[in-house]
């Protein structure tokens, strides 16, 4: 058998001039890369580049293997499918070059035969995404997806080149006999009409025509590819190489002792990183984040994709404008000092904080962060909320005026209700449980946050878990009146001057008395002791009772009884979930005890939060429907028993939910502690 | 050589306040204990009616000064007659309601005689050393001060509701004397350019001393008008929770809260509020609370000073009409 | 103009208020705060300020842990402070304080003296009248809505039962009512800047005056605390049995009707 192979430039003259296009192609390119460069370099330094065997891994995951992408499945598998044809078709690209341009003879035998095949079967599936695609996008018209001229142009683009390809090979299979036409079956099926309709002659110049106006186009794909959406196919494989690794969620912090800071938080676009205006350009505009976020889809304003978007849309401005500023100081008279063009000036354009993004955007956000755990390419959405709310609460002094409230209550009082300090043991200390000062040698503090010690419904899961911890053995002891709010609800809501005073005061006094290994019920306790107050010192190990008390029941030293015949749906809390990657404990639980479990739509990684975070568990909610109710509706539908939670938040919540939905009677939220309390 | 225990007697449109017949009775029995004479002062423009009145409550003297510039009250008027009026008779002691008027004038007046005084109190006894003693709340009524002095005359101003008024003996007679009012012009430097009262007896809800304030277990806005009823026999504001304001049944001017006002009544009467700590927050420091709920579980009920379990719609009618034989008495 | 404004370091509303050994109020561990109803009164001074340029002065009296609350004025954008210290005024009346007031504040041009109407530690409501009457000056209190022109004083203050409004010109004491105004929360820029705001501390002989001079006319004979406070007390008995029993509890025993 004679060795499979094509003539690569058959029937073509002028190759020439495919050098000439692809060097026209690619200074364009160049220039679009440019041109993005130049505008992230706007932003403030920042160092992503470590962790660089991570980075690898990360792309091999989420961007080869499409790890997020393919959690949505029907998009998914879609993009899996032009993505595959793009491979394979850039793989025989590559082959085609090294045989053509480097004088390697590759392209014959089976890796000939595999290109065949590869080409063909991916590039057809490409091809039926690509029509897919425009079928949900133009049809179906998903709310997630808006449109642009750019998102047409890229589709067309894309099935021209690839249509033209299999034409081109079908022409080809028509004009010359090719034994290994089944190899290459698309084009053989395509033979058959085209030989039919056209003479030879014809057929050697339609292929003649369709080779130059394919190669056209794909020289167009190349000098296109950074102007357009296309660019993402770089930009989202490096977002993920540089995406934030680590516990997620923790906003840098602020060195208040340094005199030299004049600005706390950030109002302006140069204020960001560059990592932060990269961001905008990753962006695929997929909408996977707005489709996920509470506050959307409860009918706010507040829109990830579009801060995003419309923050990309600033970027662009603020770089014309600097730009302008660059020309018009280049023709000024020599010994004139073009006044540092490269420091963030004056911003005489649209505020970013108001024009671009309306400040009640920024309140809205409960930072669940379940737009970062969808999007595909680890966009970073919230800690911009969170600086800009720096910002408006650091700097202008301009934020909800039940925000103040919560604050005073916490620089007065220790806690966002402003209840006395000197009664937060009370409560604990009438169930006997006793104060490090009282028992120095406690293995485990036990941090009941200010909900478990003053809000009488989460009094009710500290009694139930004070009694399985003493039931299990635990020796352990709170730090009473001396501890104070962990400071959670005043950072996410930009007050860091605030936190910085709780939070070094906890430190202090966690350190004086040795501390360390501490149990917590509240999600948002856990994770700011655990993963944000190591920035100020704070080491300790952190547990959250959910963890703590399966733990006790797999090594027996809690022993749990099973009764049968109730269901339950449990809810992820977002800070347990999302932040901190604890979603199966929880349910061990409930199963360890008997428990039917369901789940609601909205599930682990796109649990559903339940309104309170980011500190709006302070604030009033006016605008569209109560993010709670949404959320309760949902627990509603699954017809359980009960609804489970480990955050006081979420039971506060979810509760006032079942009471705005009069369903008290049917379906009842309770804490794991609760629950489990029931069945020593 | 002084004499007499003065009341400053506080009259609106030719209406005495209560609280000057509250304290002209306990002013009466302090005068028949220490053997003083009890003198009412009454300021104002054709006051000659009141005399009567005055002395039918226990005064043995009553003062009549009327003058056009005193028919409404102002800092400077008032204080100028009686700092001239006070330093001609010298009396032991110089009381008033702690009223708008008190709160205003005694401090002023206090100091242009050079002398103490102790406000808002609520306890007055004669005492062997210094005449008078009195006791006042302090810290929002955490904790009480009592106080005497040696300067005369004494002066203190008297809450309100602190004493009872007896019932008026119409047959008593006093002594009726009319004096000039004397006003130093630069008293007058202070212009009233506008009196507003308002129609509607229910204070703001901010500063309100009762409130009376409704919450889930109202079931719907019509509802109110019957917290609205109890509030105005009392004299009350009126509040609402959050559930209430979300639900639309009150505006969220009335929501008492977290995310509302945040109030420090004398008395705070919730009605169908389960006292979750979001709405402890906002009237958790009320002196007195009094749940009505018909949940015996609900924890306003452990916070309450006073709790009454049942169904609130059957509860309020009846306080309503209790609260009216009260003010009526 | 000169805007002067007079507060007060109190203990925090929340603050449990327990007797030392010699009967006297512990201050041991209290939460101190500025008076609430002081915040409008440096508010109002703030915003009187950016409107009518000029500079604010806030003045107070008490230990060296009154500079806390004065420095969170001078964040929230008063200009300087003065505080009166000295250990001789620990038990003076109101008579006394407005008088070292009044020496204080004589020193100082102003236009314009702003206070709460009350402190919420003292209830007494007296210190901000009081200073108006030494410095021949008039007072409006309780004030609703004040407008300010470079010469005079358009006040709303509330009585019982409604407002009034007066007018009248320049110098003027006022003393502020919840509602007057929202008061803001300070910046950090402006903690910062706070701390380099000049505080000048004064004593009695600094201000010219002898302890003799100003001894008080008001004496505190004792303190006393009220029964402690049971929660969760319910009236047994049917509605119109329960509600009989609570109207005369109120009356008889609470006192507050």
């Amino acid at each position: 058998m004679a060795t499979a192979t094509r003539e690569v430039y058959w029937n073509i003259e002028g190759e020439p001039w495919l050098y000439l296009l692809l060097i026209i192609a690619l200074v364009i390119f160049s220039y679009g890369v440019y041109k993005r460069v130049i505008l992230w370099k706007l932003g403030q330094p920042e160092n992503r580049w470590k962790d660089v065997g991570q980075g690898v891994k990360d792309v091999i995951v989420y961007g080869l293997f499409h790890k997020r992408i393919l959690k949505d499945p029907y998009p998914g598998l879609m993009h899996l499918g032009l993505f595959v044809g793009f491979v394979f078709l850039a793989f025989a690209t590559a082959m085609i070059t090294l045989q053509a341009d480097f004088a390697m003879r590759i392209f014959h035998g089976w890796l000939y035969l595999f290109i065949k095949l590869t080409s063909n079967l991916f590039g057809l599936i490409a091809l039926l995404a690509i029509m897919a695609f425009a079928y949900r996008r133009y049809i179906q018209r998903p709310d997630r997806l808006d449109n642009t001229p750019d998102d047409a142009i890229t589709l067309a683009l894309l099935f021209t080149i690839l249509v033209t390809g299999f034409v081109i090979q079908g022409v080809r299979i028509a004009a010359v006999p090719d034994p290994w036409a089944a190899w290459a079956f698309v084009g053989q099926w395509m033979a058959i009409p085209l030989k039919a309709i056209f003479n030879q002659a014809q057929l050697l110049s339609l292929h003649r025509f369709l080779w130059w106006f394919h190669l056209v186009l794909a020289m167009t794909f190349i000098a296109y590819f950074s102007h357009s959406k296309l660019f993402h196919i770089l930009l989202g494989l490096a977002n993920q190489f540089l995406r934030k690794r680590g516990p997620i969620g923790i906003p840098d912090p602020i060195d208040f002792e340094d005199e030299s800071l004049e600005t706390f938080g950030k109002s302006q676009l140069r204020e960001f990183s560059w990592k932060a205006l990269f961001n905008t350009d990753a962006c695929i505009r997929c909408g996977r984040c707005q489709d996920n976020c509470p506050a959307y889809l409860s009918g706010k304003h507040l829109n990830p994709k579009k801060i995003i978007q419309d923050m990309k849309v600033l970027m662009e401005e603020t770089g014309a404008e600097v730009a302008e500023t660059k020309k018009a100081s280049v023709t000024q008279v020599a010994g004139q000092e073009a006044a540092a063009a490269s420091e963030p000036e004056e911003w005489a354009g649209r505020a970013l904080i108001g024009e671009v993004i309306p400040e009640q955007d920024l309140w809205a956000c409960t930072t669940c962060r379940s737009c970062e755990q969808q999007c595909p390419i680890f966009v970073e959405h919230v800690d911009k909320t969170i600086d800009m709310r720096r910002n408006l609460v650091l700097m202008e002094t301009r934020f909800p005026a039940e925000a103040q409230l919560a604050f005073r209550n916490m620089e007065n009082n220790g806690n966002p209700w402003g209840i006395g300090w000197s009664t937060r043991a009370d409560f604990l200390t009438s169930l006997g449980v006793k104060t490090f000062e009282e028992d120095p040698e406690a293995e485990y503090l036990y941090w009941p946050g200010c909900a478990g010690a003053f809000d009488a419904r989460n009094q009710k899961v500290s009694a139930a878990l004070v009694k399985l911890l003493q039931a299990a053995g635990v020796h352990f002891a709170i730090l009473g009146n001396e501890e104070k709010c962990c400071g959670d609800s005043a950072r996410k809501l930009g007050n860091e001057y605030l936190f910085f005073s709780l939070a070094t005061e906890n430190i202090e006094v966690m350190k004086g008395h040795g501390v360390k290994k501490i149990i917590t019920q509240c999600p948002h306790c856990f994770n700011m002791l655990k993963n944000e107050y190591p920035q100020l010192g704070g080491d300790f190990e952190v547990i959250h009772h959910t963890v703590f008390l399966l733990d006790l029941v797999k090594s027996g030293k809690l022993k749990l009884s099973k009764s049968a015949g109730k269901s339950i749906t449990y809810h992820d809390s977002c800070y347990l979930g999302r932040y901190n990657g604890i979603y199966e404990q929880p349910r061990e639980l409930l199963k360890a005890v008997g428990l039917e479990i369901k789940e609601m739509a909205h599930t682990g990684e796109k649990s559903f939060c339940c309104g309170a975070g980011g500190g709006r568990m302070w604030l009033e909610e006016n605008e569209g429907q109560r993010i709670n109710e949404m959320r309760t509706d949902e627990a509603i539908a699954v017809k359980t028993d009960y609804v489970g939670t480990a955050c006081p938040f979420c039971l506060t919540m979810i509760g006032d939910g079942i009471a705005a939905r009069e369903v008290g009677e049917q379906l009842k939220a309770l804490d794991i502690a609760e629950i489990l309390e029931k069945s020593i | 050589m002084a004499k007499g225990i003065y009341i400053i007697v506080e009259q609106r449109d030719l209406k005495i306040r209560k609280v000057s017949l509250e304290l002209l009775s306990q002013g009466r029995k302090i005068a028949d204990e220490t053997g003083e004479t009890l003198v009412a002062v009454v300021l104002g423009h054709g006051i000659e009616g009141l005399a009567q009145t005055v002395a039918a409550s226990g005064a043995d003297k009553v003062i009549l000064i009327d003058d056009e510039k005193l028919a409404e009250y102002t800092t400077g008027a008032y204080t100028s007659v009686l700092n001239k009026l006070i330093r001609k008779e010298e009396p032991e002691a110089v009381l008033m309601g702690n009223t708008a008027v008190g709160k205003d004038l005694a401090p002023r007046l206090a100091q242009r005689l050079g002398v103490g005084l102790a406000s808002d109190c609520t306890g007055m006894e004669s005492e062997e050393k210094n005449f008078l003693s009195f006791k006042r709340p302090i810290y929002a009524g955490k904790a009480f001060a009592y106080l005497t002095s040696n300067v005369r005359p004494i002066m203190a101003t008297i809450r309100p509701n602190t004493f009872k008024a007896d019932a008026p003996d119409a047959s008593r007679q006093a002594e009726i004397v009319t004096e000039i009012a004397e006003i130093d012009t630069t008293d007058l430097s202070a212009i009233l350019k506008e009196v507003a009262i308002s129609a509607s007896k229910r204070p703001d809800l901010t500063e309100a001393n009762i409130i009376v304030s409704g919450g889930r277990g109202m079931k719907g806005p019509e509802n109110y008008g019957m917290l609205e009823e109890l509030a105005d026999v009392i004299g009350a504001a009126v509040g609402a929770s959050r559930a209430a304001v979300d639900s639309g049944w009150k505006e969220h001017k009335f929501q008492v809260g977290q995310t509302g006002k945040t109030v420090a009544p004398t008395l705070y009467i919730a009605c169908g509020i389960s006292g979750a700590i979001q709405h402890l927050a906002g009237m958790g420091s009320s002196k007195f609370i009094v749940a009505i709920n018909k949940d015996p579980e609900a924890n306003i009920f452990n916070v309450a000073d006073y709790g009454i379990v049942g169904d609130l719609f059957e509860v309020v009618p009846l306080l309503t009409q209790e609260f009216k034989k009260l003010v009526n008495e | 103009m000169n805007i002067i404004v007079y507060i007060k370091q109190t203990f925090d509303t929340e603050a449990k208020i327990v007797m030392d050994g010699s009967g006297k109020i512990n201050a041991n561990g209290v939460n101190l705060i500025i008076n609430p109803y002081d915040e409008y009164a440096i508010e109002e001074g703030i915003r009187l300020k950016e409107k009518l340029g000029g500079e604010v002065t806030v003045v107070s009296m008490g230990g060296s842990h009154v500079q806390t609350a004065i420095r969170t004025a001078l964040a929230m954008g008063v200009d300087k402070a003065v505080l009166v210290s000295d250990p001789a005024l620990e038990n003076s009346d109101e008579w006394t304080n407005a008088e070292v007031l009044a020496k204080a504040v004589s020193q100082i041009p102003y236009d314009i003296i702003l206070a709460g109407r009350i402190a919420i530690d003292d209830g007494a409501s007296q210190i901000a009248v009081r200073l108006a009457e030494i410095l021949d000056v008039p007072s409006i209190s309780s004030v609703l809505k004040l407008d300010i022109t470079e010469t005079q004083a358009t006040a709303t203050r509330e009585i019982d039962g409604g407002t009034e409004v007066i007018e009248v010109s320049l110098p003027v004491v006022i003393t502020a009512q919840k509602g007057l105004n929202d008061p803001r929360y300070p910046s950090v820029a402006g903690i910062m800047k706070a701390k380099k705001k000049p505080l000048k501390t004064m004593t009695l002989s600094d201000l010219g005056l002898s302890v003799e001079d100003i001894s008080p006319k008001m004496n505190v004979d004792k303190f006393s605390l009220p029964t402690a406070r049971q929660g969760g007390r319910k009236i047994p008995g049917e509605a119109v049995q329960a509600t009989q029993e609570l109207a005369r509890l109120l009356r008889e025993e609470a006192k507050v009707l």
